[in-house]
């Protein structure tokens, strides 16, 4: 099989560009269920919404101001606070500079908090940073199918050895919990919309696109210089025979993994407190209390009885037990999960009670 | 407040006192002990290089130390505060003292952090203890704050005495809800200085002639800021109370208005009193004349 030329022209470069924007837009999906979340539970944590708040205004601010910084307009004002962040810049640059720092603050907040999590990451896994290209694709050297093959290939490998850490993480070594903590904090923070004091009903992942589109649309010139770029930048690559390209995207893919994992266990923690909110009283404290001892107990054990996969299983019997916790909880101190039958004995019991 | 402390018409608005969370700078120093013992029982007992501090008791008492002594001097330096050093060097001088007297070279992997561990603990309780010493009476006439573990503390201030009002709310008491209120007092009660200093020498020549020369130069800036006993120190919710507070001082300051009406008043009342004065004297004067009259008359007859 033969590569042919238009292939290598035209397409290859798209592939990897395509494979980013996939993922980009399965963590909207995810900061979508975030939001939905936040909202449920905002009533009864408000403190914790505002922290939440102020992670994601935290990121779009550094965000911003590194844009301002990368296109040399300086900052004159930088103002954080828990509901509203602002960064001024010295110089307003028009133009491409503004566009830039522009996508630095709509598209940052995806990556940039990611970036960081990738470099400690770099420390603490020891396999998965690879750019591995599949053998039988030799023949297809810089061809559209090469390029999306080699991007899917890296970032499998990434993910594999990515989860094969998460699975082993070590809770009580201090830099993987340190890792771990950072993961929810990110995850937590990766709101790109509007996170006001006022409530807008409106804005959600199509507002956050609208956004991006006229981003775009109103200054097709940028758009074009930036496709342009990748060209070249793949052309480049290319005639040097390294195929830098697709490396460059294969780590945007990698930050894009690290997000949509750190949204998923955001997700779950938003879970078990909108889950733990109905529980009444102080019972709740109890689904909380079985992750570290549940954790703990496992560790001892297996410290004494000593198997394979032990830090995978301690995981598991954490998660196992909060979940049977938190089950038993509302199942026997709320309404939930009781059938039509239960519910009648229930009433009865408590009709006889108030009669008696 | 006893009932016996009110004044007259004295109605209490609000009672406060500081927020659990609202005295982090001093709970942050426990929560680094916590985060060193965890560490370094982690890294003594069941780390990779726990082969090094192995039988090596001054390795593992130095590296506690220096942990300590370090953070000591970082923490002193970016709050300019070198009793945070000092409290370190203590931690780290009793632990020393502890292990030596009771003769625990042996298991001093477990004692330094559970040592540690405590320490903070009883440090979060003194923090606890000096948080809930703290207490704020919001009254119709006057702000009165009291405080004080051992030595009890209080200030009273009328709001008519109040010039200013400093606020500020710090991204944990902007999560939380909590602030600190500073009312400045005319005498200027409520108000602390910054002051940076600059200063560098200069030795010139070699051998026998010598050149010395020393320059310097100081800055100082007034702002609000007072001991916790004598603030509103982060209340709880902060806007509701920073809006009672401003009202109530408002209420009690006269406008230009207000005090344009207290002069006009005042010239009144004078000039009512000068005619009362001219009416007394008249009365006087008519009476005087009455009476001599009278006197003649009798003489007459």
């Amino acid at each position: 099989m033969e590569a042919s030329s238009i292939d290598i022209v035209v397409f290859a470069p798209l592939a990897p560009v395509l494979g980013v924007l996939l993922f980009w837009f399965i963590q909207l999906v995810f900061i979508e269920s975030e939001k939905y979340l936040l909202s449920k539970i905002r009533p009864n944590h408000e403190p914790f919404c505002r922290f939440t708040n102020f992670l994601g205004i935290l990121f779009q601010t550094i965000c911003h101001a590194l844009g301002y910084t990368v296109t040399k307009s300086g900052i004159s004002n930088f103002h954080l606070g828990v509901d509203y962040g602002k960064v001024v810049p010295k110089k307003e640059k028009k133009g491409i500079f503004e566009w830039i720092s522009n996508v630095f603050l709509f598209i940052g907040p995806f990556f940039i908090p990611a970036f960081l999590l990738l470099v400690c990451l770099y420390f603490l896994m020891s396999s998965g940073f690879e750019i591995v290209t599949p053998s039988q694709l030799l023949e297809l050297k810089y061809t559209f199918g090469e390029q999306i093959n080699t991007f899917g290939a890296s970032l499998y490998f990434f993910a594999n050895g990515f989860f094969n850490f998460l699975l082993n993480i070590d809770l009580l070594h201090p830099a993987h919990f340190g890792f771990l903590m950072l993961m929810v904090f990110l995850g937590m923070g990766i709101r790109p919309s509007y996170i006001g004091k006022e409530k807008r009903e409106k804005v959600d992942m199509l507002y956050d696109l609208k956004n991006i589109k006229t981003l775009f649309l109103n200054k097709p010139l940028c758009l074009i210089t930036l496709f342009a770029f990748a060209y070249f930048f793949f052309y480049v690559s290319f005639w040097l025979g390294q195929n830098w390209y697709v490396a460059f995207f294969i780590i945007l893919g990698w930050l894009s993994i690290i997000s949509l994992v750190s949204l998923i266990i955001a997700d779950m923690i938003l879970l078990l407190i909108k889950t733990t909110d109905e529980i009444p009283g102080g019972w709740k404290v109890f689904s909380y209390v079985t992750m570290p001892v549940s954790y703990i107990i496992a560790r001892v054990f297996f410290f004494y009885f000593p198997t394979d996969f032990t830090k995978t299983v301690s995981i598991l019997i954490l998660i196992i037990s909060t979940i049977t916790v938190t089950y038993l909880l509302l199942k026997r101190k709320s309404n939930k999960f009781k059938t039509k039958r239960d519910i009648k004995k229930l009433k009865k019991n408590s009709k006889g009670e108030k009669d008696g | 407040m006893d009932e016996d402390e009110l004044l007259k018409g004295e109605e209490v608005e609000k009672i406060l006192s500081p927020h659990p969370l609202s005295f982090m700078r001093f709970q942050s120093l426990s929560i680094f002990l916590v985060i060193w013992g965890v560490l370094v029982l982690w890294l003594l007992n069941a780390s990779e290089w726990k082969i090094y501090f192995a039988d090596n008791f001054w390795l593992s008492l130095s590296f506690w130390g220096i942990g300590l002594l370090l953070a000591g001097i970082v923490a002193s330096l970016i709050t300019i505060r070198w009793s945070i050093f000092i409290l370190y060097a203590c931690v780290f001088a009793s632990g020393t003292g502890f292990i030596f007297w009771l003769g625990l070279q042996g298991i001093i992997g477990i004692f330094i952090p559970v040592y540690t561990i405590f320490i903070s603990i009883l440090g979060f309780i003194l923090v606890e203890f000096y948080r809930r010493s703290h207490k704020y009476y919001i009254s119709n006439q006057r702000i009165t704050f009291k405080g004080g573990i051992v030595t009890k503390q209080e200030r009273t201030l009328r709001y008519d005495k109040i010039t200013d009002i400093n606020a500020k709310q710090g991204i944990i008491g902007q999560i939380f809800g909590f602030g600190t209120i500073i009312p400045i007092s005319q005498s200027g009660f409520g108000l602390g200085s910054d002051k940076s200093f600059a200063g560098g020498g200069v030795a010139l020549g070699e051998k026998k002639l010598k050149l010395f020369g020393l320059f310097g130069g100081g800055k100082e800036v007034q702002t609000p800021r007072t001991r916790s006993y004598y603030e509103l120190h982060g209340v709880y919710p902060y806007k509701e109370v920073k809006k009672l507070v401003e009202e109530l001082v408002q209420g009690n300051v006269i406008t230009p208005y207000q005090q344009e009406q207290v002069e006009f008043q005042k010239e009144q009342v004078d000039i009512q009193k000068q005619m009362r004065d001219l009416l007394k004297m008249q009365s006087d004067s008519k009476v005087d004349q009455k009476g001599e009259e009278e006197s003649s008359e009798d003489q007459k007859s």
